[in-house]
């Protein structure tokens, strides 16, 4: 068990280092991404202060509340971008018969997808986030001291796991399907507006929805509200469920490997 | 103790079926008709440890499948595989901890870093330790002069220098099993003699197991003692390639060039083309040696010069593909 962790620990060591690499070597790129990217979320936030300033709070979550909600939100999803962005092509991996390479390693197939191409990219979303953050917990008046520090770190890990399996999760129908399920669009917008704004706003059923069957609640709205209330160890919840669906994604996923067909044959 | 046993090995695909056109597009939407292809069709073999083999067979003839289905990449419908004793379904990293694949028509390599660093990620998920790991990568220059192009980026290399890293990339665990696809393809004359020296040098010297599938009849005369050929999904031939020449294609020609128009005949072969004083004889060897042969036939006539041609390698190939 400690050789396992300390093999896959020195393997992602070594992707991290190979991923800042690449960056170096493409730097343009990641500067076109450091310069557009905070763009969407600035573009979010301002829709977020024309709704609260036109009705002075969104179904009790004054303009702070919000900021600090949409702010775990973005950090969330900078981190999932991080380690799991890679699941929105899974299609045409697929299709193209590219889990070949990680199939014939000694070492899991999930984690080498993920893992062999880390995207450093990502940490570009990071920044607004942490922005609109901060802002938040300023306006809300939000202290920083260690166990909410903690209690923030273990909502963030908690939230990208819970992004990353239910993009795994779609991703994997790909074996099945055997196309190129171009759901990056469609999921980036669904996490938007389920994660930016409160989900009390929703009908009964759609709460129910994203709370028991498809727990994108527990991504920023639980959360944010046991944080705000100042009851911390609420989080673990959403730590706890991370790891439970990541679980899930991961057999559904080792599933799905059974009925691929590689490519050409 | 063998390195791969094969047991009755099936794979079936389902393939959706198109009608044609728009209409035909839109009765598909409801209406989907599958149809199950046998790609392989109830294979068995066995391949000892250090035995050089060649899987050879037309486009579509199974042998990708096979080889995937052996190094666990897929499923197989039915049948058996075991590589080194273990299955490669329930058992995946211990048997791919001891396997390399290169796939010629695919890099392992991360294109955008110097080719030092794919190995370096290998020596890692291998878990190589750096003495052996630097021992292997000595012995690899010296078989593929492989320093020289160490701190080039994958991009930039030409397609031999490639490939080259990619031989490198799947031995420097040094498994005991390498799966090679068309690891040929495309290359130039010195590169493919490149890539045959070290296909040999490897064998040689670590007593590599060795499966290669080509279209490269080159790779076979050179490398391969055994050869299976596999059509339709079946093996239709397995054995030494000398002996598969000697059973499809006994026949040898003899061509005697005459100092003038005048020929003999021999009842034990036959003439099949004659031009002006160059005839060709078509015998059996079985029933009459060549030597014997152009003996009687310069005893009646004088011979100027005379060669015995054998059927090559492509003639069984294509003897062998069509089935007979």
């Amino acid at each position: 068990m400690f050789g396992k962790m300390k093999h896959y620990g020195m393997v992602t060591l070594i992707n991290i280092k190979l991923a800042a690499l690449m960056m170096l070597e493409y730097p343009a790129n990641f500067v076109g991404w450091l310069l557009s990217n905070p763009i969407q979320f600035i573009v979010g936030f301002a829709t977020i202060k024309f709704v609260v300033e036109r009705f002075g709070n969104i179904n009790g979550w004054d303009y702070g509340e919000l900021a600090f909600l949409y702010g775990i939100s973005v950090i969330s999803h900078a981190v999932s971008m991080i380690f799991f962005v890679q699941a929105w092509f899974m299609g045409s991996y697929v299709i193209e018969g590219d889990f070949d390479m990680y199939m014939i390693r000694p070492m899991s197939v999930l984690y080498q997808f993920f893992f062999t191409k880390i995207n450093i990219i990502g940490i570009t979303d990071l920044i607004p986030g942490i922005c609109v953050f901060v802002y938040g917990c300023i306006k809300t008046g939000y202290s920083f001291n260690i166990s909410n520090l903690i209690a923030v770190l273990v909502t963030v890990v908690g939230a990208a796991l819970i992004r990353g399996a239910i993009y795994i999760i779609m991703g994997t129908f790909s074996f099945w399907t055997r196309s190129v399920n171009d759901f990056a669009g469609f999921t980036q917008e669904f996490f938007d507006k389920t994660t930016m704004y409160p989900i009390n706003i929703y009908p009964h059923i759609m709460q129910f929805i994203l709370t028991y069957i498809v727990p994108i609640g527990w991504v920023s709205f639980y959360p944010a509200s046991s944080l705000l209330s100042g009851v911390n160890w609420e989080v673990s919840v959403t730590l706890l469920i991370g790891i439970f669906v990541m679980i899930l994604a991961g057999l559904f996923f080792k599933a799905g490997l059974k009925s691929y067909e590689s490519a050409g044959q | 103790m063998e390195a791969i046993k094969v047991e009755n090995l099936v794979k079936e695909y389902r393939i959706a079926k198109k009608d044609k056109g728009l209409g035909g597009a839109f009765k598909n939407l409801f209406v989907r008709e599958k149809v199950l292809v046998r790609a392989v069709n109830d294979i068995s073999f066995t391949i000892p440890e250090g035995e050089i083999v060649a899987f050879i067979g037309p486009n579509g003839a199974g042998k990708s499948t096979t080889v995937k289905m052996i190094s666990g990449i897929l499923t197989p419908t039915s049948g058996r595989v075991l590589v080194n004793g273990m299955d490669p379904q329930k058992e995946r990293i211990k048997v791919v901890q001891n396997l390399g694949v290169v796939f010629g028509q695919r890099t392992q390599l991360n294109w955008d870093l110097r080719l030092g660093e794919s190995f370096e990620l290998m020596k890692h998920i291998y878990q190589i330790d750096e003495e052996k790991y630097q021992e292997n990568l000595k012995v690899m220059d010296e078989i593929l002069g492989i320093f020289s192009i160490i701190d080039i980026p994958v991009r930039q290399l030409s397609l031999g220098q490639r490939m080259r890293g990619d031989l490198v990339a799947a031995m420097l665990h040094s498994p005991s099993v390498l799966f090679l696809d068309e690891p040929t393809i495309g290359l130039d004359v010195d590169g493919k003699y490149a890539i045959r020296k070290f296909i040999k040098e490897i064998n040689r010297v670590k007593n590599t197991t060795i499966i290669l599938t080509t279209h490269d009849l080159g790779d076979i005369e050179e490398l391969c003692k055994r050869l299976i050929i596999i059509n339709k999904g079946k093996i239709i031939e397995d054995g030494v390639l000398e002996e598969l020449i000697d059973r499809i294609a006994p026949d040898k020609n003899l061509v005697v060039e005459y100092f003038d128009e005048h020929y003999v005949k021999h009842d034990k072969a036959e003439i099949i083309s004659r031009q002006g004083n160059i005839v060709t004889y078509r015998f059996c060897k079985d029933t009459i040696t060549g030597a014997q042969l152009l003996c009687d036939i310069s005893e009646q006539i004088k011979v100027k010069d005379a060669t015995i041609e054998e059927a090559k390698i492509d003639d069984i190939i294509r003897i062998a593909y069509s089935g007979r």
